[in-house]
């Protein structure tokens, strides 16, 4: 009866590998507090408060960052790995980006309730657990802690149909996406008598996996797809970006695709991929991602090329950056020392879609509306700063040199045709080609349009300044200097457990 | 005692879920489609004790308790959500949303 001892005492090293977690908890409890103490005048100190314990989490995550091995807590729920850590960072920083960059937004439509900061930490701190979940259970649970907290976020201009619309969409589909995730997980438990995703392994690596457990899996792959809207599963994905509050659609496309993502490489590991033989079952999974990849990124170049909101063609392009990512997820599963170049691309992807919806935040007039590519007409010449900012960070997402965006797109391309995948990749450059129509457009209306003769911009804030530079630094600074967090991505490496 | 076969009832659940997934499409009443997820989550919830059962092994029926909670809780965030749109659209029908084009 170890099993009980275990659950029941925590010792000083678990509690220490524990401590993000652990840390963010107790942050957003003291930020609920502190907002009810000073009730309605409380923005500042709740927004300030968050993001100092978002930083804290992030510190220590930090100083974990050189673990091993990875560590199983709560008889195997969890497991605490770098790789863990490593987006523990990621999903701290674009949450304290966010809160810093919507501020004025919110103040805007008078909506800058405290709520926002604290759902935008619960759904950190869902994401925390769903990278480190073991379990499908836990699993599941984590994923409805982020989705709920984004679903909140998403209809919180509660006062605009088109806000509200698209929460409930969102609502509806994501939920329909975790049943048939959790569905999966039900017949994987089935198949194997777990729901430790350990137990997975040794089911799916027999020559002739079960029927019960194929379908099991293929379910649970299915709900993923849904998640990272991947095509044919994507079409929920234009109108939530457009209707939501444009810092919280910066939010969902970085922080929460990435964490959808880290989990979905976790569980794919866990499918038994990696060994040279596959059979049959692994054969049809690869399958289904590798024309997923395909036709994603078709669908999502070639459907933002007539769009004019910005929120639209981002979201069409974040489909489009789906695909090259499923396409580094495939090369991962063929070879897992290339691993790093996925979740390099992930974590350029997130810094630059950061920046960008930062600057669409700030850009963003009363009610939501002036983000049409006309609205942006003479950027250039009212706001000079912010108009070399968005298109740094367009021609990171293009992949032109020398941004974030281009040696991420350098490094899967590369690993994907090193492990003979040349006619994906050989689509994908096509692809990119095509995309290079729609970031281009925008910046040809910033720069060689004459700006209306009203056209005004608020003057930023210098909390969304700050972050925002800081944010167009790592951009360019990753695209001269990659090596550091190369090397950081490649010693990422996820064990079989 | 009479007993019914394992198989019977995962087909029974299937049902449920399959009903659930095509109700969500179909549908043109938010509240509804709200039942047709619970509808779904009730089929995951069936699914896993009879598993459990099958196999005498208690942690399907743990995996239960937590889904309950987890669907009470969207429940509630999805009526309100549901409240809050029909605050701004006076309806919860789908036709009325310009949006929704499931």
């Amino acid at each position: 009866m170890n099993i009980n001892r275990e659950l029941l005492t925590l010792s000083y090293e678990q509690l220490q590998w524990l401590s993000p977690i652990a840390i963010l908890l107790v942050g957003v409890l003291f930020v609920i507090c502190v907002a009810s103490v000073f009730n309605r005048g409380s923005k500042q100190i709740t927004q300030w408060t968050s993001i100092l314990s978002l930083f804290v989490t992030t510190l220590s995550s930090y100083s974990l960052l050189d673990t091993a091995t990875p560590h199983l807590l709560f008889n195997g729920m969890l497991v605490l790995d770098k790789f863990s850590y490593f987006f523990f960072i990621v999903f701290n920083l674009s949450g304290a980006a966010t809160i810093l960059m919507s501020d004025r937004y919110l103040d805007l439509d008078e909506m800058n309730h405290i709520e926002f900061p604290i759902l935008i930490l619960f759904s950190v701190l869902g994401m925390m657990l769903l990278v480190s979940s073991a379990d499908l259970i836990s699993m599941f649970i984590s994923l409805e802690i982020m989705s709920l907290s984004v679903y909140s976020l998403v209809a919180f201009r509660r006062n605009d149909r088109l806000s509200n619309e698209s929460g409930l969409k969102y609502f509806i589909l994501g939920g329909a996406a975790s049943a048939i995730f959790l569905y999966g997980s039900a017949l994987i438990y089935g198949a194997t008598g777990s729901v430790r995703i350990s137990s997975m392994l040794t089911a799916a690596t027999v020559a002739q996996p079960s029927v019960l457990f194929a379908l099991g899996a293929v379910l649970v792959v299915v709900g993923f797809l849904f998640k990272i809207a991947a095509v044919p599963f994507h079409m929920w994905m234009p109108d939530v970006y457009e209707g939501a509050p444009a810092p919280v659609t910066g939010f969902m496309t970085a922080a929460l695709k990435a964490a959808m993502f880290a989990t979905f490489i976790r569980v794919l590991i866990q499918l038994g991929f990696g060994k040279p033989q596959w059979n049959a079952f692994q054969t049809s999974i690869y399958q289904i991602l590798w024309w997923s990849a395909l036709v994603t990124m078709l669908v999502g170049n070639l459907a933002a090329l007539p769009q004019n909101n910005l929120k639209r063609i981002f979201a069409y392009s974040s489909i489009a950056h789906t695909g090259y990512l499923l396409i580094g997820l495939i090369t991962a599963l063929k070879n897992q020392a290339v691993l790093g170049s996925t979740i390099l691309y992930l974590v350029s992807y997130v810094i630059t879609t950061i920046g960008a919806f930062g600057i669409l935040s700030l850009l963003a007039k009363k009610g939501d509306t002036g983000l049409n590519v006309h609205d942006l007409s003479g950027l250039s010449q009212r706001r000079p700063w912010l108009a070399a900012a968005l298109a740094l960070f367009l021609f990171s997402m293009a992949g032109i040199p020398p941004t974030a965006g281009f040696i991420a797109k350098y490094s899967v391309f590369y690993a994907a045709v090193e492990n003979g995948e040349i006619g994906l990749v050989i689509f994908a450059v096509l692809c990119s080609a095509i995309s290079v129509y729609y970031y281009l457009r925008v910046i040809v209306f910033m720069y060689m349009r004459n700006p209306a003769e009203q056209a005004t911009w608020r003057r930023p804030i210098l909390t969304a300044v700050v972050a925002i530079a800081v944010v167009a630094l790592l951009t360019i600074a990753l695209g001269f200097s990659p090596s550091s967090l190369i090397e950081a991505t490649g010693s990422l490496s996820l064990a079989q457990i | 005692m009479m007993s019914v076969e394992p198989w019977i009832i995962l087909s029974f659940a299937a049902l449920i879920f399959v009903i659930g997934l095509v109700g969500l499409v179909v549908r043109r009443n938010i509240l509804i489609i709200l039942m047709c997820i619970e509808l779904m989550l009730n089929a995951v919830n069936l699914t896993f004790v009879v598993l459990s059962k099958s196999q005498s092994n208690l942690e399907g029926q743990m995996a239960v308790f937590f889904i309950i909670t987890v669907a009470a809780a969207e429940s509630a965030v999805g009526l309100g959500l549901v409240i809050a749109m029909f605050r701004t659209l006076k309806s919860v029908s789908t036709e009325d949303i310009q949006l929704l084009k499931e």
